[in-house]
């Protein structure tokens, strides 16, 4: 019910906004269901400890599948996880670990590191770009 | 390469415009999405960013499925 209260709260402090672009309730709905799923994601983690520090690279490589065709997979994670340690700063590591390799939603990210879901992914973002960077220069990826 | 695996770790790069601009047509990319449009071609920008971004994508899954059991009908 308050999750449904703040959806229309957003909504009506959005509607100078609407430039009927899509139709109205497609355009309000987007609000709402921003609402309810930012609502149960921190919810779904709420009993979850989040240590930022202490993430792991497990899952992600259990992702990699064993066979030869992963080879190529294989080695661009183990150059990622090198580059991981090597080139981003202490913020972008954490996130990036935090995000990518242990799967922890940006907005639960946001919410314990008392950020915003733009500026998390904005770190992410930047984070990603320097491993590419430095990837295409290592030789591993082709330039976009 | 598995494109999964390359776009869950590096994203799609330069063309990715992050998640408030994505939000801001999200509702525009839908209605496209359901009317069948070439949203590659239509929203280059949000398909990147919803190839690294796992949070938009299930708000994207959402709205979606939204749309489909909502009383607005057809998508215009």
């Amino acid at each position: 019910m308050q999750a449904a209260n703040d959806a229309t709260t957003a909504i009506l402090g959005k509607l100078d906004g609407f430039r009927g672009a899509s139709r109205f309730t497609t355009w309000a709905y987007k609000f709402a269901v921003l609402e309810v799923s930012v609502r149960l994601r921190r919810r779904a983690w709420s009993t979850r400890r989040v240590a930022l520090d202490e993430v792991s690279w497990g899952r992600l490589a259990d992702a990699v599948p064993g066979t030869e065709q992963a080879l190529e997979e294989r080695q661009l994670l183990a150059a990622v996880r090198r580059l991981v340690e090597t080139t981003l700063t202490n913020r972008q590591r954490s996130v990036f670990l935090a995000a990518v390799a242990d799967e922890i939603p940006i907005d639960v990210i946001a919410e314990r590191t008392g950020s915003s879901r733009g500026a998390v992914y904005k770190t992410l973002h930047d984070a990603r770009r320097k491993l590419r960077d430095s990837l295409v220069a290592a030789g591993h990826l082709e330039a976009e | 390469m598995n494109e999964n695996l390359r776009d869950r770790l590096l994203g799609r790069g330069a063309r990715d415009p992050g998640c408030e601009a994505c939000f801001e047509v999200l509702d525009q990319y839908a209605e496209a999405l359901l009317r069948a449009e070439d949203v590659v071609r239509l929203f280059p920008q949000v398909v990147d960013h919803l190839a690294g971004c796992e949070a938009c994508r299930e708000d994207t899954e959402g709205l979606l499925a939204a749309l489909r059991s909502g009383p607005s009908g057809e998508p215009r």
